[in-house]
């Protein structure tokens, strides 16, 4: 086009953006491929043989967030702790259905649930720091995997990916509970970092905390996701929208006879879509605040 | 709109002679109780002061009772604590342990486990005496000899550091085991790395206690064959005596010399239990998690 | 802190002034087509407004996105809903350059006269100018320059009401006169590029005083 060629564009010219940040944004986003990491069919969780979860199935990708949302009781807790077999510590409940990871079926015979936790770490809502120096936390679980040598270093590394190095280096044989709440908890995350897991599970991880801890939490899981898979459940769909790739709606179904209250997958689908088209009418009641 | 003054006085005037009368009722039971402690501690101490020296430290009884000691029986009492302490911790802490961390309650046999150390407890220590006679110092024929008092006051507190130390390891939070757990740490490695370590100030401060009670035990040390006069120090597998047996055997003297030198040896005996006391209170002080 | 949403909102404003530099690309063709009475540059203008459009959705959708996942407030809402009126007016403003090549397409083979030419030149010009200062005051959040915006656009108004009179002395000659009203459609357009670019700078006036209100211009 000569005459259109000619009025050639001039440099786009924005205060503050730095043009690299927003074209490596442009190619992740446009080059961002779903592998399949976990891939769940037909799970159903009862305790004492009371269905507490039925009939989930999806996909959970790898380097993505995803988040389980809905309202309480719709078992997403239950759901989380299935993908590190933390169900396998109460005797009363039972596991139906597959999940596989990386293909393989994590509730096989030959799988040891401790492997299992090895691999797939998680942080729960309360922080809970060991009782002991911030350093003996996050070298806790190098110690039990026999991982003796370098633990300075992984102690370090850990640290820093959780953005805490900089606020303990100069304290760390004193006790995690002098941190703040917010830092307890990014000691918790560097605690799971330690042993290089695949996933981070994360069990409402921001919900005790203040809003600027929240913002530093949510901030992290973004840094995070570039090395590991992030799975969160979390009552404040305010943030699976702000912080999820993808997100998965359950809701409770209600069967008046029996008695009975079970969790049920509804929606999962890319974040965008479920806060601003979502298809299933359970769920937009939900996300617009009409729910109950 | 404002409220008259009158609405928030108080309304009722019987309510306000009620709770002084209690406060006075409660001031009272204080006041009966240590007047009490402070007369018996006042009057052992005015008859035996003069009677603590060396002598009654260090030499073994004679007839004579400027003489006397009690050294035999106090080096017999401390080495049955010695020895209990080493018996009683791992037995209580290991059954603790079961009962808290592995046993899985729904079983019988567990059920069971729990009801007996609850009435153990309870059962007077005489009973242990004649148990202790009938079955270890007959029955195996280890005979009256220092080793078998130990074991039996060794049964005789288990309950009670059983108890304590479950107490001790229910207070660690679960969401410490929880966080262990997702860290890829076996059950073994939960218990022996965190929940033990966190529990120690608890069972340690239950085990001086538990030991703090036995020290003043005398029946069922004098039904295993702590003998009143001996003369010789105690050991293993040998004759023994305890301090509470001695004073016993002082204060069935004729001699009036004689009950002042079992009040000086009570003093001694309620400074040992007041020293284990005070130290364990201020292990629980120093080291008491506030979860 | 919320480094992502600092960027999905810098992505943002960069498609919109990127759109902007479409659509002045779009006006300089409109204005050479007409002046050269070229119908293949006017093709192109027309198909260029593809690329406009593609911005204009894009920016939608971003938007859509944004308000649903992270709840913007204060400064970032109105920012965002300056956006959401900016892009508008500039898909308008596209639009009516495509009204102007269809027109140039139209009456390519009249005599064309000269003084309207010129003024044409003249008024396009000065809607280029405030097109550029409309996206550079709202790119610098300059509420002063974007007060200028109503009287750069006096000179466009007046030479929009002159337009008239001058169809009206061409005579009575069939091809000049349908060539006269086109032209007065086409000045119209510039007229509206002009006020288009108006509202932008009270869409920096808003974003960076957090009133709404209109500029007061002659017209009123």
């Amino acid at each position: 086009m000569p005459d259109m060629e000619s009025a050639a564009a001039a440099p786009v010219r924005i205060a503050g953006v730095d043009e690299r940040v927003l074209a490596e944004r442009e190619e992740r986003v446009s080059s961002h491929r779903r592998d399949v990491l976990f891939d769940v069919e037909n799970l159903r969780v009862s305790y004492a043989g009371v269905p507490a979860l039925k009939d989930v199935s999806l996909e959970i990708y790898k380097n993505f967030i995803t988040a389980f949302i809905g309202p309480s009781g719709c078992g997403k807790s239950t759901f989380i702790r299935c993908f590190n077999r933390m169900n396998d510590l109460i005797p009363t409940a039972a596991v139906e259905g597959t999940i596989r990871y990386h293909g393989a079926d994590l509730y096989g015979p030959e799988v040891d649930p401790v492997e299992v936790r090895k691999r797939i770490g998680m942080v729960f809502q309360k922080p809970n720091p060991f009782p002991k120096s911030i350093y003996d936390n996050v070298a806790f679980g190098p110690r039990v995997l026999g991982w003796k040598k370098n633990l300075d270093e992984r102690v370090e590394r850990a640290l820093r990916q959780a953005a805490l190095w900089d606020e303990v280096k100069k304290r760390l044989k004193a006790s995690a509970y002098s941190l703040s709440g917010g830092q307890q908890q990014r000691l918790c995350i560097a605690r799971c970092l330690a042993v290089e897991p695949d996933v981070l599970l994360m069990d409402e991880p921001a919900s005790a905390l203040d809003p600027i801890s929240t913002t530093a939490i949510e901030d992290l899981m973004h840094e995070l996701k570039r090395d590991y898979t992030i799975v969160i459940v979390t009552h404040n769909m305010q943030q699976a929208a702000r912080v999820a790739d993808m997100t998965a709606f359950f809701s409770v179904d209600v069967d008046e006879e029996h008695d009975r209250r079970t969790g049920i997958l509804v929606e999962y689908d890319t974040t965008p879509t479920i806060f601003t088209q979502p298809s299933d009418k359970r769920c937009e009641d939900y996300v617009t605040g009409r729910f109950g | 709109m404002s409220v008259p003054a009158d609405t928030l006085a108080r309304s009722s005037q019987g309510d306000r002679i009620r709770g002084t009368a209690f406060y006075a009722l409660l001031l009272v039971s204080i006041t009966i109780g240590f007047l009490l402690l402070g007369v018996l501690l006042v009057d052992v101490v005015r008859k035996g002061i003069g009677y603590v020296d060396p002598t009654l430290l260090g030499e073994p009884n004679s007839s004579d009772p400027n003489e006397a000691g009690a050294g035999p029986a106090i080096r017999g009492t401390i080495y049955m604590m010695l020895l209990l302490l080493v018996m009683v911790v791992p037995l209580g802490v290991g059954t603790a342990l079961y009962l808290e961390e592995y046993a899985n309650r729904d079983r019988w046999y567990n059920r069971l486990l729990e009801i007996n150390i609850q009435n153990l407890a309870a059962v007077p220590s005489i009973v242990y005496g004649i148990l202790g006679l009938a079955f270890i110092v007959r029955g195996i024929g280890l005979g009256r000899v220092l080793l078998a008092g130990a074991v039996i006051l060794t049964l005789l507190v288990l309950p009670t550091v059983i108890v304590a130390s479950r107490e001790a390891i229910r207070a660690v939070p679960d969401s410490i085991r929880q966080g262990a757990y997702a860290l890829g740490a076996t059950q073994w490695q939960v218990v022996w790395r965190q929940v033990l370590p966190a529990a120690i100030p608890g069972i340690a401060t239950g085990s001086i206690l538990a030991l703090a009670r036995a020290i003043g035990e005398t029946a069922p040390l004098l039904l295993v064959g702590a003998l009143t006069f001996v003369s010789v120090n105690p050991t293993l597998l040998g004759s023994f005596t305890a301090l509470p047996v001695q004073i016993y055997q002082w204060i069935g003297r004729p001699q009036e010399d004689f009950r002042l030198l079992a009040a000086a040896g009570i003093i001694v005996l309620l400074a040992i239990l007041l020293t284990m006391n005070a130290f364990a209170i201020w292990l629980r002080n120093r080291y008491q998690r506030r979860w | 802190m919320r480094v992502t949403f600092q960027e999905e909102l810098d992505q943002l404003e960069a498609t919109l002034q990127e759109e902007g530099e479409l659509v002045l690309r779009a006006l300089r063709g409109s204005l050479n087509a007409l002046a050269q009475q070229d119908v293949e540059l006017a093709d192109e203008v027309i198909a260029f407004d593809d690329e406009v459009d593609d911005h204009y959705l894009g920016i939608e959708e971003g938007i859509q996105s944004l308000l649903a996942r992270q709840t913007p407030v204060a400064v970032d809402l109105r920012l965002v809903l300056a956006v959401l009126h900016v892009n508008l007016h500039l898909e308008r403003m596209a639009d009516y350059c495509v009204t102007i090549a269809k027109l140039t397409k139209l009456v390519h083979d009249s005599p064309a006269d000269e003084t309207l030419m010129e003024a044409f030149e003249e008024m396009g010009g000065r809607a280029e100018q405030m097109i550029r200062v409309a996206l550079d005051s709202f790119a610098e959040r300059d509420l002063e320059s974007a007060e200028t915006l109503p009287e750069l656009d006096e000179l466009i108004d007046r030479a929009n009401r002159r337009v008239v009179g001058h169809v009206l002395s061409l005579g009575s000659d069939q091809e000049k006169l349908e060539w006269g009203l086109r032209m007065i459609v086409v000045s119209r357009c510039l007229e509206r590029i002009g006020d288009h670019a108006v509202d932008i700078g009270e869409q920096t006036a808003y974003f960076v005083t957090g009133e709404f209100r209109e500029f007061t211009d002659a017209s009123h």
